[in-house]
């Protein structure tokens, strides 16, 4: 008995580890943990440059657009490479002084935790805000 | 050691199930500036909108569906569903095939993982020039997902042909000329 037990617990966590999950709705991650790292907030108030800009960052990315929406400031995009990832960015204004950007990833299946990534995203935004700002290709 | 023994085929299993976000996965390529130019050409036109519905006329020459458009951002996104049947494939599958038939085994599908179709999803940026009226920087990408005889994904990739892109822009080029003496 005291020798089947262990076996029987490994046993019990191997079926169960890939079980099939409620489906996740809320997502994971606390709410406001997850906004700071997902937004960069810009000083401008030219939400159509940012925009621009961020589709900019996207096909250098490797995305193609699925939809762009100017008046809800709302980008999706998919990039197809070995995984497919998609990504919405939504830009709003805020306090009519500037402008916030907030981008979420998911690969495959999985949402994307990782601050870098997110850091990674906005390292290439903030370039790309720079260039079109300025007119330089 | 029985425990260590044990508890590495748990963590490899466990390991299975986790999921791997690629660290470099919004990381700008090294190729990024290659593909940019690949990728984008300078034209001009009187207005963004002649751009863009030159673009939708060399989307229908191309068989394309156009999916959105969003005028205030210069964006088209279109895509096509065609075949990627390949002769060649189909012959070397349907040969391993035979091959595995004439060892005895009575589980021969090499020829379902055939590619069969393939969806071309391609999206067109229209971008003012800052420094020239009636400049305009123009940004085409394309990616394709091929799927073979079940329906299975097959290849997920981008479309990187130069020439591809410079025969888009050729067609471009002339429908926007078209565009713009018709009006």
């Amino acid at each position: 008995m005291s020798r089947s037990l262990p076996l029987t617990l490994l046993a019990l966590v191997l079926l169960s580890g890939c079980a099939t999950s409620p489906p996740d709705v809320a997502g994971t991650g606390t709410q406001l943990a997850t906004r700071q790292i997902q937004t960069r907030e810009y000083d401008t108030l030219d939400k159509s440059m940012t925009m621009r800009s961020v589709i900019a960052t996207l096909q250098d990315l490797g995305f193609t657009i699925d939809q762009a929406d100017a008046e809800l400031g709302t980008i999706t995009a998919t990039r197809l490479h070995d995984y497919t990832m998609r990504m919405t960015v939504t830009v709003v204004e805020k306090d009519n002084e500037r402008i916030s950007v907030r981008a979420n990833a998911r690969i495959g299946e999985n949402s994307v935790t990782d601050p870098n990534t997110y850091q990674d995203f906005f390292v290439v935004l903030d370039k790309a805000m720079f260039l079109t700002q300025h007119g330089v290709d | 050691m029985r425990r260590i023994v044990l508890s590495a085929p748990l963590l490899a299993f466990l390991g299975a199930c986790a999921t791997t976000i690629p660290e470099d996965a919004l990381r700008l390529p090294e190729s990024t500036l290659e593909i940019r130019s690949i990728q984008t050409r300078t034209l001009e036109a009187p207005s963004e909108i002649d751009i863009l519905a030159a673009t939708i006329a060399v989307l229908q020459d191309m068989e394309f569906n156009v999916d959105r458009i969003e005028k205030p951002l210069g964006v088209i996104t279109a895509s096509k569903v065609t075949d990627a049947d390949s002769t060649a494939e189909k012959t070397g599958l349907l040969f391993l095939d035979l091959l595995c038939v004439a060892s005895g085994s009575n589980n021969c599908d090499a020829s379902t993982t055939a590619k069969d179709d393939q969806r071309i999803t391609l999206t067109m940026v229209v971008l003012p020039s800052l420094e020239r009226s009636g400049e305009f920087t123009a940004r085409v990408t394309l990616q394709r997902v091929i799927f073979d005889k079940m329906d299975r994904i097959k290849v997920l990739e981008r479309v990187s042909e130069p020439e591809i892109y410079q025969q888009i822009f050729d067609n471009l080029r002339k429908s926007l000329y078209i565009q713009v003496s018709e009006k």
